[in-house]
């Protein structure tokens, strides 16, 4: 009971959030200068000209009148047509193509992170000092000293003319699949190994693993019953956030192997001023990092009870 | 006297530390009775409680029994080397509750999960029968509404109410040897007592053979029947627990209790034993104590001295009792404290 009405107050609180971001870029988006919206043809054009543009763009209201009809439109599910990237199509039209791919590379890339760096993490810890801890953290290093354009170009070009897999993605060809897939795992696995590991090493060193040993239980018992469970609930925070952060795609890898996929849309958008996209990305992409926020603090709130989900009167 | 369950011998524990060998324990003896209390006594890094987590097998992953025995059940536990072959006496035979129960429970358990897996670990016991003992268990540590209790996290629970959880996951298995290392060290003074008489009430009814660790000497006068004393990683004096407040004989137990405020002699300033323990990475020559000891003989710093026997149940470690050692006054307080005896005993 306490869950649901503690849900319920998040997601409440997480919507509001949203439509403030919203409203905060779009205001922003106004207050660009309105040369942007012509680029190349601005000095061509006679000012009536690009009155008459403007003023059928909507975008010479005053912006309370604009911003009313943003909403006005959105909520009946219109996200609006994009004026400058493509002009005239439909923003939904335009993201239904895009958004497919990077949702299956980063769900992708976000499964192979996890079941890797968690089971790498385990490895480490367990092996704390020894071989694989070594090897492992030197693959942390590197990933995390080393830029990511380095790593990623090598991937590509040694590992495909090594295992003659396909150099460019190609979405009839299953195995071009495999290598941007892994290769936008590399930092995730980096990422979660480093976790598990300090968050287990933090937890065998508590004194409740000592009395666990006193209790008789086997070292694998006490990893599985107490250490791994306990390690995982200060990831279980982040975790939505970081799932949610690879579907809205990797600008880098997709540009790299040519994946008609989300990643750079917003920083071009923005750049070209695209109001109704920018628009569209920014809310999806808050709402993305919002629910993953509001996921996480649901997942710890399942995982530790000493958090307590109603508020306490007054002091203990 | 009857045979000792647990009967340590020359017990040597040693650790690697940044490429050096320390010798945490050296050498020392102890007879554990059945149904007895046996409290171990020493300044912090005396080696009390590495010399009882010998007994486990709990030693840090870079310590090690260099030689010595510790014979319990016919077995010597000091040979024992893999886990598998300790699991079958931790928690079962031999258990340990720790200083601190704040800490000791994994936060993210109901008290009742952490009680119940000893009890499935050791005596096969599952399900609705698992958990049934285990509330009877809670109830018998003196936990109020255990069915309601058994459900619950630990942070629902007080440091004294914890601390009797961890005495009932210590006990679930009704072992025979029970370590409490400093059961009451973390806990206030008024909650002290009554863990006390917690674990005196289980002795009782389980036949239990305890082992305090402790440098509270309240502590020991209110439950040992024997006390060791230990000093640098040896037992240096060993024998009942009236003997060693009344009769101590080794000048390390007379320094410590003379530090005792309660036996302290009004108007004068408390007595502190000065300089500090010898470092355990050197090699120790003569008895530990003797740098810091203003009674030490010459021979204090040349040769190691043997146990002398005092009393069938009372040795110590010290030249003052062989027959050619000097005579040597003990200090005013251990004085008082023999003549206070003396007197009693007529």
């Amino acid at each position: 009971m306490n869950m649901i009405r503690y849900t319920l107050r998040r997601l409440w609180q997480s919507t509001v959030t949203v439509f403030i971001v919203l409203t905060a870029v779009f205001l922003l988006m106004r207050l660009l200068p309105v040369e942007g919206y012509f680029k190349d043809a601005y000095d061509k054009m006679q000012p009536e000209q690009r009155e008459n543009i403007l003023r059928s763009l909507g975008l010479l209201d005053p912006w309370y009148i604009q911003l009313k009809n943003f909403y006005a439109k959105l909520f009946r599910g219109d996200l609006g047509q994009s004026i400058v990237y493509r002009p005239k199509v439909p923003i939904s039209e335009i993201l239904s193509a895009k958004i497919p791919y990077s949702v299956k590379f980063g769900l992708t890339a976000m499964a192979l992170s996890l079941a890797l760096g968690l089971a790498m993490g385990v490895i480490q810890a367990r092996e704390k000092g020894k071989f694989w801890d070594k090897i492992f953290t030197a693959y942390i290093v590197f990933i995390n000293a080393v830029p990511a354009a380095v790593y990623l170009i090598f991937t590509q070009l040694y590992v495909t003319s090594v295992t003659k897999l396909p150099i460019l993605f190609d979405r009839t060809k299953p195995s071009s699949w495999i290598l941007p897939a892994v290769s936008m795992s590399f930092g995730g696995i980096a990422g979660y190994a480093m976790w598990m590991r300090r968050y287990m090493v933090d937890e065998l060193n508590k004194d409740y693993i000592k009395l666990a040993r006193a209790k008789g239980m086997s070292s694998t018992a006490i990893m599985v019953k107490h250490v791994m469970r306990n390690a995982f609930v200060p990831m279980a925070q982040y975790l939505p956030t970081s799932v949610l952060a690879t579907i809205s795609g990797s600008i880098y890898i997709e540009s790299l192997y040519s994946i008609p996929g989300m990643g750079g849309l917003l920083v071009d958008a923005i750049s070209i001023q695209d109001n109704t996209l920018v628009q569209a990305l920014v809310l999806i992409f808050s709402s993305l990092g919002i629910i993953g926020l509001f996921l996480g603090d649901v997942l710890m709130a399942l995982f530790d009870p000493r958090i307590k989900l109603e508020k306490r009167g007054g002091a203990r | 006297m009857s045979e000792p369950i647990l009967s340590a011998r020359d017990v040597v524990v040693k650790f690697s530390l940044r490429g050096q060998i320390l010798t945490a324990i050296r050498g020392a003896s102890l007879d554990l009775y059945e149904g007895k209390t046996l409290a171990i006594v020493g300044e912090s890094g005396s080696g009390k409680s590495v010399f009882t987590k010998t007994f486990l097998g709990m030693l840090d992953a870079n310590g090690w029994v260099d030689s010595g025995s510790i014979m319990f059940e016919g077995m010597d536990l000091a040979k024992l080397k893999t886990e598998r072959e300790w699991l079958k006496i931790r928690g079962k035979k031999i258990a340990m509750i720790f200083q601190d129960p704040m800490t000791a429970l994994n936060p993210l358990r109901t008290v009742g999960m952490q009680i119940q897996e000893v009890l499935e670990l050791h005596q096969g016991l599952k399900g609705e029968e698992a958990k049934a003992r285990t509330i009877e268990i809670l109830g018998q540590v003196g936990i109020s509404d255990p069915a309601m209790r058994y459900h619950q996290y630990p942070h629902e629970f007080s440091g004294g109410m914890r601390q009797r959880v961890v005495i009932a996951i210590a006990v679930a298995c009704n072992p025979r040897i029970l370590i409490c290392d400093e059961p009451t060290t973390a806990l206030d003074v008024t909650i002290q007592a009554q863990i006390l008489e917690l674990i005196r009430g289980l002795q009782k009814k389980l036949g239990l053979t305890i082992i305090y660790i402790t440098h509270d000497l309240g502590v020991v006068a209110n439950v040992a029947d024997d006390v060791a004393v230990m000093y640098a990683g040896d037992i240096i004096e060993y024998g009942t627990a009236e003997e060693i407040f009344y009769n101590a004989q080794h000048p390390y137990t007379w320094a410590l209790l003379s530090s005792l405020p309660q036996l302290g002699i009004k108007g004068q300033p408390l007595y502190s034993i000065r300089g500090t323990p010898p470092n355990l990475f050197n090699e120790i020559k003569g008895d530990a104590f003797a740098p810091r000891n203003p009674r030490a003989l010459k021979i204090d710093f040349v040769k190691r001295p043997p146990y002398f026997q005092v009393s069938p149940t009372h040795y110590a470690r010290t030249w003052l009792l062989d027959p050619r050692a000097p005579k040597v006054e003990p200090p005013a307080t251990i004085k008082a404290m023999r003549a206070k005896y003396a007197r009693d005993a007529i």
